[in-house]
């Protein structure tokens, strides 16, 4: 056991945490871990205790992100299904109803990603994170799911018809990165909301009800 | 009919119960591990807290800090009356489906 103030678990590890924690639970929960740490799993696991840390902190972070996530890598994975099963003539210059409707959904799902978690948090950071995360991790699902459906649909009529729409390179990886930066602008846009109606709404308050 | 009890609710809801005073997030984790056995993660106890709370089957309320926690502060919990109906209900649910077997089973009978 050790009680010593000096075993710390990575700074950026904790900001993280607490960034992405509600204003009622950042003490008690980052305490609780802190002391779990210090008292259990320094003793127990030595230098490994940070990557316990670490794998608990992606907890709070994935817990607090994955529904925005999965509901971003959906959209991006029905897109790549529809344009598959369904082709339809995209042309230079004009924009096809389904590109407006999936662009949109997805603008929709990283702003409110990034205002719901501003707003939870009480804190701009939390949202920006929380969009970064949203945005990355729903790539992550879209490649998934890509590869999914590919397991499932790989006859050389699907590969003409994939390469038809843009190519196995484009949903596997080229779309997924090229939003990173995009849900990280969106989700910013929606932080600022968030952060503004939480200040106005004053859900910084911690829950002190006593029991 | 009070609310339906997962087996992890159930088993964070008597660890609070067995913790009595003492029934703050750290020990109600360690409760919860001892008891199932298993490395159970910090956030699912959090996740599951916040869950009991929503529906009214727990209250809690904010204690002191200590050092160790660099003075934060313990979140400590207790049962509302509706989440001890709730672990009596779901005791009294497994008890029924059980009735008339003996424990532990023995292997199934087959089909020969």
């Amino acid at each position: 056991m050790t009680d010593d103030p000096s075993t710390l678990p990575p700074r950026w590890a904790e900001s993280l945490l607490r960034m992405m924690l509600r204003p009622a639970d950042r003490e008690s929960i980052s305490g609780d871990l802190l002391e779990e740490y210090r008292q259990s799993i320094v003793p127990a696991l030595g230098a490994r205790a940070d990557r316990w840390y670490v794998r608990q902190v992606g907890w709070y972070v994935l817990r607090a992100t994955w529904p925005w996530a999965a509901l971003a890598g959906g959209i991006l994975v029905g897109r790549y299904l529809l344009d598959t099963l369904a082709p339809v003539q995209y042309t230079r210059g004009i924009r096809h109803p389904r590109s407006t409707i999936m662009s949109w959904a997805l603008i929709a799902t990283y702003a409110l990603g990034g205002c719901w978690q501003a707003w939870r948090t009480a804190r701009l950071s939390g949202g920006i994170v929380g969009a970064f995360v949203t945005t990355a991790l729903g790539g992550a699902l879209s490649s998934l799911g890509t590869v999914l459906c590919l397991a499932v649909w790989h006859d050389p009529q699907m590969w003409r018809a994939i390469q038809g729409s843009g190519g196995i390179e484009e949903a596997l990886y080229g779309v997924p990165l090229m939003l990173v930066p995009v849900g990280v602008l969106v989700g910013t846009v929606g932080a600022t909301f968030g952060r503004t109606a939480a200040a106005i709404y004053d859900v910084s308050k911690p829950n002190t009800k006593s029991a | 009919m009070a609310d339906v009890l997962g087996a992890f609710e159930q088993a964070v809801l008597l660890a609070i119960v067995r913790l009595g005073d003492d029934a703050y997030g750290r020990a109600i984790l360690k409760e919860a591990q001892a008891r199932l056995d298993r490395d159970v993660a910090a956030g699912a106890v959090h996740a599951t807290l916040d869950r009991l709370e929503h529906k009214r089957l727990i209250v809690s309320r904010l204690g002191s800090g200590t050092p160790v926690r660099a003075g934060r502060a313990r979140r400590y919990y207790r049962p509302l009356p509706a989440g001890i109906r709730a672990l009596n209900d779901a005791r009294a649910a497994v008890d029924h489906i059980w009735r008339g077997l003996k424990w532990p089973l023995v292997k199934a009978r087959s089909f020969a």
